[in-house]
């Protein structure tokens, strides 16, 4: 949807999104059958003892744990530990993983001589690591940061690349027409088409961040939200556990939530399915 | 998987060592690959091995590596390890897509089960499968049952979603010529729905092997006495970390395999898709 403003140019509008009343109703039902599986829940623990609780602790349990972990001030700390370590980590990938990124989409030779390197490395699982990287850097934060940067940095470079690929070579030419030569085309031409797919990498490297985080503290080191569900769970106290796993998916989905948002508003002209769809 | 032989935004004027490569048959490229692959090796070997700038501790020349994979095969504890994790593997998987092949293709047909389950399994997917794992190991025990667990969740959201969405995006001017021909719901199902869903399937398969493989190694590096974790772990702290990276290249192979082979399936059964056609 174009509007002309009052300075006569052409100024794209996004159509607001419409919330129909159709919409709204499987909103509904979708609240609905989330609290029918919790009132469900609640009946098999503790009024019909069909679980034992210590094993499955009823949501009631898991709401109080959750509350409670709000105010510790151990949780927070453990927070903030996992939370810098992934950061850390997530900011360098991403500053590598695109660099690297744009230059191998960039160059023929390189992308011939390093990208099937970076593909064989890209498929490797490599949380198989996480005990190298303990053995070589310590219990303490350095193995965390470099498993997250090792874990998140390709999908960041092969995305960037594909983007960089699939640059439309008309814009190139457009570019050039306007004399924009060198780095300034990659800057103001590649850069930009390229950014979605790069935010998409960014997305999946996001997620292995945070896997190589957790795994990070799961093998060693008394610091972190992984640490302190490990701990839980080896206690046996399940409704901490729980509560710890919900605060885990609450992160994650924010982040997801954090980078589409961002894709979105940096480049709105972009149709997310085409880098989702089949591939 | 072929971004890197794409022809690419047409950014130089061409000429020296791309134009060389472009101008490369197959078998010389090929051979062009092979040779890196030799000197990456040789390179690697002799910083490590015969230079010493790197503590070969942390990073074995490739010489070590294969010394630790004929010490595994020789001392006997490579099959056994390497049994349990392919069983876990194949049981979760098989368990996962025998789940969500059904849910996808329901979740695909009626829009009230696409609604309530699609939120719940984006939450779930969104969320790395690490963090359901000490939950795992307290339920079920310290076997092969967290491994199998994790294994399943980690791959079923892939197949489930891509399959969900492949229903769901299928051209609506084949439906509506279908209906025109008279196709009954189930003719429509069979000859339009399922084809299109197809190559979602196999890219949800594809994903669902990279997650899974991920999903195993982290299952049983925190909290399994058997299978490749384990062997890991255990060559790391004893300092074999010959043994160790020998042990990740076999689960790396693994990886890579299975997902050739779900290539290899794309191509036998649905020889119309993209990847299949190639």
């Amino acid at each position: 949807m174009s509007v002309t403003s009052a300075t006569g140019t052409m100024r794209i509008v996004r159509p607001r999104r419409v919330v129909r009343r159709d919409e709204a109703k499987w909103t509904w039902l979708l609240i609905g059958v989330v609290a029918a599986i919790l009132l469900v829940w609640e009946a098999a623990v503790s009024w019909l003892h069909l679980v034992p609780e210590a094993f499955l602790p009823p949501p009631t349990a898991v709401a109080a744990s959750f509350a409670q972990l709000m105010v510790d001030p151990a949780f927070w700390q453990a927070f903030a530990y996992s939370l810098t370590n992934v950061v850390i980590g997530l900011v360098l990938a991403i500053v590598v993983g695109v660099v690297v990124g744009l230059a191998v989409g960039w160059s023929a030779a390189l992308r011939f001589t390093v990208a099937p390197f970076l593909w064989l490395l890209y498929s490797t699982p490599k949380v198989a690591l996480a005990p190298l990287f303990i053995l070589a850097l310590g219990l303490g934060s350095a193995s965390k940061i470099a498993l997250v940067f090792l874990l998140a940095v390709f999908p960041i470079i092969l995305n960037t690349m594909e983007g960089a690929v699939t640059v439309g070579g008309s814009l190139v030419n457009a570019g050039r027409v306007y004399g924009v030569n060198g780095l300034a085309l990659g800057w103001k031409v590649i850069f930009p088409a390229t950014l979605p797919y790069s935010l998409s990498g960014i997305q999946r490297g996001a997620a292995l961040a945070f896997t190589g985080e957790v795994l990070g503290e799961f093998l060693g080191g008394t610091g972190g939200l992984g640490h302190m569900l490990e701990f839980a769970a080896y206690q046996f106290e399940m409704a901490e556990a729980i509560a710890l796993v919900i605060v885990m998916v609450i992160i994650a989905n924010l982040t997801l939530l954090l980078i589409s948002t961002l894709r979105r508003r940096l480049a709105p002209w972009y149709d997310d399915r085409k880098i989702a769809g089949a591939s | 998987m072929s971004a890197f032989l794409a022809s690419g935004p047409n950014l130089g004027r061409g000429g020296g060592v791309a134009a060389w490569l472009a101008g490369l048959s197959p078998a010389g490229k090929a051979g062009v690959l092979a040779a890196e692959v030799v000197v990456m090796l040789l390179v690697w070997q002799v910083v490590v091995g015969v230079l010493g700038w790197i503590n070969p501790v942390f990073l074995p020349p490739p010489t070590a590596i294969w010394q630790g994979f004929v010490q595994l095969v020789a001392s006997g504890v490579l099959w056994p390890n390497l049994l349990i994790s392919l069983q876990a593997w194949l049981i979760g998987f098989v368990i996962a897509a025998v789940i969500a092949i059904p849910l996808g293709l329901l979740m695909g047909t009626s829009l009230p089960v696409d609604r309530v389950v699609g939120p719940i399994a984006w939450t779930i997917y969104a969320t790395p499968s690490i963090a359901y794992q000490p939950l795992a190991k307290a339920w079920f025990g310290f076997g092969i049952g967290p491994v199998v667990f994790l294994v399943a969740i980690s791959a079923l959201f892939p197949i489930l979603l891509n399959v969900a969405a492949g229903m769901r995006t299928t051209n609506a001017s084949i439906i509506r010529a279908g209906r025109v021909y008279g196709a009954t719901r189930m003719q429509l199902y069979r000859s339009v729905y399922l084809p299109s869903t197809v190559p979602f399937l196999f890219a949800g398969l594809r994903q669902a092997v990279v997650l899974a493989t991920i999903g195993m190694v982290v299952a049983e590096l925190s909290g399994s006495a058997i299978g490749m974790g384990a062997l890991i772990i255990k060559s790391v702290n004893t300092y074999q970390t010959g043994q160790a990276y020998a042990a990740i290249a076999i689960v790396m192979l693994w990886s890579v395999g299975m997902a050739q082979l779900v290539t290899l399936v794309e191509r036998w059964v649905a020889p119309w898709t993209r990847k299949g056609r190639r």
